[in-house]
């Protein structure tokens, strides 16, 4: 076997560029598989990590029904844009749930915010005093507002670490006390938050509720009501009161009450779904490659008949030659899948830095079995056309 | 004695389409140890085909061929090329070495398809040729980059290495000058006289076939001459 794998090799070697030609097809097909599959477990660690940093026992009213029973997870889109519009009616019926520890209602527009000259596109986050503990958000520098803000409707914010770092010269703690624009309208910055590794949070401008009302929330809606308690065994009793209340005022289906874990599951299987999508597309480039590998192996066997000959004349037997050609045909696959795959690897090692991309044990072990299963497919055709040639056929081919 | 190898009414029809074309009809031929045959013919007499019929690279079509008294033209394909391997050496015209090997690799390439324990040490027994052969300066070169001559002592070298009982050579002469021919059949002799090796030696040459203790001629698929 050793003795065959040499033979291969030096074949190999004498032909470079044919060989790295008909590599390279399955080399492209395993990267991008692995690429996705990495991209993709990336993607759900990250939304994941996002909504463990949101604070535990948090129960989330969302507008439109984004667990319709007898639907599956790709509804879930269609819940966020339908549904009802939540406003202070809502936010005072579910402040009277004597259950809930906190009840934060949730104002969220992307917009941009300038200072000092610069400009960012962040989000306005109009919420009250309590989504500060309910959320886990502690300033590095200043303050965050209280009720007494709210209920005066001050002109402050308290600015997301990357929001502040961009306005404000690289140096959040120099936002502290100085004006932000938006909207057109100028807002003291009362504080800056801690980086939360959120982009959505990190880039925020949070403000009173009651202050986002005038001109950047007219409307007077929240996108979202956000609730709390301290325990964690109430949340069920939490979202039964929840519902109670919002059914007094909407339809089932206009809204709904979900914890963050059923949102990340839903998340999950809509990521599951686009992923073997993705996945099932460049599969097709590992087909085409493990057919461009047939054909230089069909080829191969042609311009190799007198070898193989020869060596059917020295004694090598059917297996021999069909396992000569196999393996030249598994290697060659196997290689570039090898190759596919460190190459996925640099690529997910360098967008590390600013994407939470991973490779697992998974990624690995397809790429290797898949790369070789294609080799033998597709090999397994021309090394049968090379076993089958009668020795005397061969020997006499010009 | 009994005969290394013996055909018994041996037939070989090959197939164009429906029709049947005979290549070599009723052969009866009996091959001793250390015996140096030639088999004489013009071109399509099937005197080729009769070749690689001994060589186990062609089964018949009728008739039987005994190998040690043991009929092999039904074996399968595993057992006959283990028998090629291990019994029987070819040299061909065109030298046949593998052109991306050495020499040297050329030369140890039957020992890869032998299945078990060798009762010889190949590197040795590779050394030993090369020297006897005169080659053993050129064994790293690539066939392409020596003379026809040593090409075809690389072939012999290699038909010898496993210590074959039967040399068969095809036309060994026909690619090279008549001094060089000379050099290779007096080699042939050698190995026939000194290590008793069985000889078949297919030519249309009279002055080659001469050379052989024993000749046959064949005409149209059937043997029709034999001097002893």
């Amino acid at each position: 076997m050793i003795l065959l794998l040499k033979d291969a090799l030096l074949d190999f070697q004498r032909n470079r560029v044919r060989t790295f030609l008909t590599a390279l097809g399955i080399l492209i097909g395993v990267m991008s598989v692995v690429l996705l599959i990495a991209l993709g477990l990336g993607l759900k660690n990250y939304i994941s990590d996002q909504f463990a940093k949101m604070g535990a026992n948090l129960v989330m009213v969302l507008p439109g029904n984004v667990f319709k029973k007898g639907q599956n997870a790709t509804s879930f889109g269609v819940g966020f844009s339908g549904g009802a519009k939540f406003d202070e009616k809502d936010y005072q019926a579910l402040q009277k749930i004597k259950l809930a520890d906190y009840v934060v209602p949730v104002y969220f527009k992307s917009i941009a915010i300038e200072a000092q000259r610069e400009k960012y596109f962040g989000y306005v986050q109009g919420v009250n005093e309590q989504a500060f503990p309910l959320l886990n958000l502690t300033p590095i520098i200043g303050r965050v507002f209280t009720k007494a803000d709210v209920a005066t409707k001050s002109k402050i914010v308290v600015l997301g670490y990357t929001l502040a770092e961009n306005l404000f010269n690289q140096e959040p703690k120099n936002a502290l006390n100085r004006q932000v624009i938006i909207n057109s309208q100028r807002f003291k910055v009362s504080g800056v938050l801690e980086k939360k590794g959120d982009r959505e949070m990190d880039s925020a401008a949070i403000m009173p509720y009651t202050t986002a009302f005038n001109r950047i929330n007219p409307n007077k809606d929240f996108f979202s009501i956000y609730l709390g308690v301290n325990n964690k065994d109430q949340v069920e009793q939490l979202k039964r009161e929840v519902t109670a209340v919002l059914l007094k005022r909407y339809e089932e289906d206009d809204f709904s009450v979900t914890e963050q874990t059923e949102i990340l599951s839903s998340v999950n299987q809509i990521f599951d779904i686009i992923n073997s999508i993705l996945i099932a597309i460049a599969s097709i480039s590992l087909l085409v490659g493990g057919i461009g590998i047939m054909n230089i192996m069909f080829a191969t066997v042609t311009e190799r008949t007198k070898e193989i000959g020869i060596r059917r004349s020295l004694g090598a037997t059917k297996k021999d030659v069909l396992i000569q050609f196999l393996s030249e045909a598994v290697i060659l696959s196997a290689g570039g899948g090898i190759i596919g795959l460190v190459l996925a690897s640099l690529i997910v090692f360098g967008i590390r830095t600013f994407f939470p991309a991973a490779i697992n044990l998974l990624s690995v072990a397809a790429a290797l079995g898949v790369s070789s299963g294609i080799g033998i497919i597709f090999g397994v055709f021309p090394a049968r056309r090379a076993a089958n040639l009668t020795p005397l056929e061969a020997i006499r081919y010009e | 004695m009994a005969p290394i190898i013996e055909l018994k009414h041996v037939c070989k029809t090959y197939y164009l389409g429906a029709e049947a074309v005979p290549a070599v009809c009723g052969i009866n031929l009996k091959l001793e140890a250390k015996e140096y045959l030639s088999i004489l013919g013009s071109s399509g007499s099937g005197k080729s085909t009769l070749m690689y019929l001994i060589g186990l690279m062609e089964t018949p079509s009728e008739g039987e061929i005994l190998l040690n008294n043991q009929d092999v033209s039904r074996l399968s394909d595993a057992a006959l090329s283990h028998l090629r391997n291990r019994f029987i050496g070819f040299v061909f015209q065109q030298f046949n070495l593998i052109n991306k090997l050495t020499v040297w690799e050329n030369i140890l390439l039957p020992v890869k398809f032998f299945r078990g324990k060798l009762n010889f040490d190949p590197v040795k027994r590779a050394e030993t040729l090369l020297k006897k052969f005169s080659i053993y300066e050129r064994r790293n070169f690539f066939p392409n980059k020596i003379s026809g001559g040593q090409q075809q002592r690389t072939a012999i070298a290699r038909a010898m290495i496993m210590h074959p009982k039967i040399i068969l050579a095809d036309e060994p002469t026909g690619n090279l000058d008549s001094k060089t021919g000379r050099d290779i059949l007096d080699l042939i002799e050698d190995l026939n006289r000194s290590a008793g090796v069985t000889i078949v030696m297919v030519t249309h040459e009279q002055d080659v076939a001469k050379r052989a203790r024993t000749r046959i001629y064949l005409k149209d698929g059937r043997m029709v001459k034999k001097y002893l």
